[in-house]
């Protein structure tokens, strides 16, 4: 892929130590962003981190090995036991869920989810959002769903150059394991769906967001609770069964102060949504379509503030 | 959370048996959920949903386990 960098992400599962993690990367056989994540002395471990940045792995090496703390090992130790092998090749790159970046600062965004294959609400979704003067459209999954248009679905993504992430069905198309009442698709579009993100971040003035589809990407390989994000998807999918629990409410408020996002989307229900809840905002998206038209989102900044409104057109066809 | 079972006496500590979840996890939601929890933090003992809320004072914790432990070893 053009552009793609040589640095490998790794998430190495300890034993014996504190933190049950630690994630690294290794960018042209030198050692990056190294986090022992989930417990520990955090003090330490950050100490660490800043010591061996940047520092080739043969080297690093030599700082790590022979530190014992307890239980036969430690932290450095276990680091060292991660490093040795990713570089032996048993330790494999983790990829649980890839995140893509809207890298400019928005004021207006337009968010589409559903759209399960049909090409032709697509483009009336589009029509009606270019008369409001959207700046980027967010489209998240379903991409695909029980249609025989879902390659011209796709089609219509790329040339619209629409932000799109996977949903679940697209995600088993990638994969190859989609259901039965799935349709055929060529291969070529099955890789392209294999590169789209699972996660899309953006930025709108002082907040930050995340969009995502639903529950299957913490069921991907490799999906660590520590990962970034993660915390928000675990809290909105597991703890509050996609903000429709209400009684856990308290104990999300709980956990919001360590949310990297202001802004988390997702679109798993199918059901129109927004609560703002200590300062954070979350929004559920609805289908793309109905009965009696099509629908998307409208996210705004103003006056610092967050303004969600769902906008429909009537449409009969398709 | 931990830290305030940590310093109960030793003669409490080898009759419980302590798990601390990690509510950023799945395994903490999951057990949060299945204990039916609402807020932050919450004290099970025995599976029983004790405290809400709140870290309970040393002795009203004590108190409670020892009665439990009572109960228990009475009943077997």
């Amino acid at each position: 892929m053009a552009g793609e960098t040589k640095t490998k992400r790794f998430i190495y599962p300890t034993q014996g130590v504190c933190p049950p993690e630690i994630h690294f990367k290794v960018n042209n056989g030198s050692l990056e962003e190294i986090r022992f994540v989930g417990g520990g002395c955090p003090g330490n471990a950050q100490l660490v981190a800043r010591l061996l940045e940047g520092k080739p792995l043969t080297e690093a090496l030599e700082y790590l090995v022979g530190i014992d703390c307890r239980n036969g090992t430690s932290c450095p130790d276990q680091l060292a036991a991660a490093v040795t092998s990713a570089k032996n090749g048993s330790l494999m790159p983790a990829e649980s869920f890839r995140v893509h970046a809207d890298v400019f600062d928005r004021c207006r965004v337009g968010l589409i989810s559903a759209i399960e294959g049909n090409h032709v609400i697509l483009e009336k979704l589009i029509q009606h959002m270019q008369a409001s003067e959207i700046e980027a459209c967010y489209c998240l999954g379903n991409l695909t769903g029980e249609s025989d248009q879902n390659k011209d679905l796709i089609q219509k993504i790329r040339k619209h150059k629409i932000f799109a992430i996977q949903g679940a069905n697209d995600w088993c198309y990638a994969q190859g394991q989609e259901n039965k009442y799935l349709p055929p698709l060529e291969q070529k579009d099955r890789d392209w769906l294999l590169q789209l993100p699972q996660v899309l971040r953006f930025q709108m003035k002082q907040k930050k967001g995340i969009v995502f589809f639903g529950d299957y990407l913490q069921r991907l390989p490799d999906y660590s609770d520590f990962e970034p994000f993660a915390l928000e998807m675990n809290m909105v999918c597991g703890l509050t069964n996609f903000m429709q629990d209400e009684t856990v409410f308290p104990a999300l408020e709980a956990m919001i102060p360590q949310f990297q996002a202001d802004i988390i989307i997702f679109s798993q229900l199918k059901k129109w949504g927004h609560w703002h809840i200590s300062g954070k905002d979350f929004i559920s998206l609805g289908p793309a379509s109905d009965a009696n038209g099509v629908s998307w989102g409208q996210l705004e900044v103003a006056d610092e503030k967050i303004e969600f409104k769902v906008m429909h057109a009537e449409y009969k066809g398709g | 959370m931990a830290e305030s079972v940590k310093v109960l006496p030793q003669d409490i500590q080898e009759i419980i048996e302590v798990h601390e979840w990690d509510m950023r996890t799945r395994e903490g939601v999951q057990r949060f959920r299945e204990l039916k929890a609402k807020s932050l933090p919450s004290v099970a003992l025995d599976s029983d949903l004790v405290y809400e809320s709140l870290i309970p004072m040393q002795q009203e914790l004590i108190d409670e386990i020892l009665r439990r432990y009572k109960e228990k070893n009475q009943n077997e």
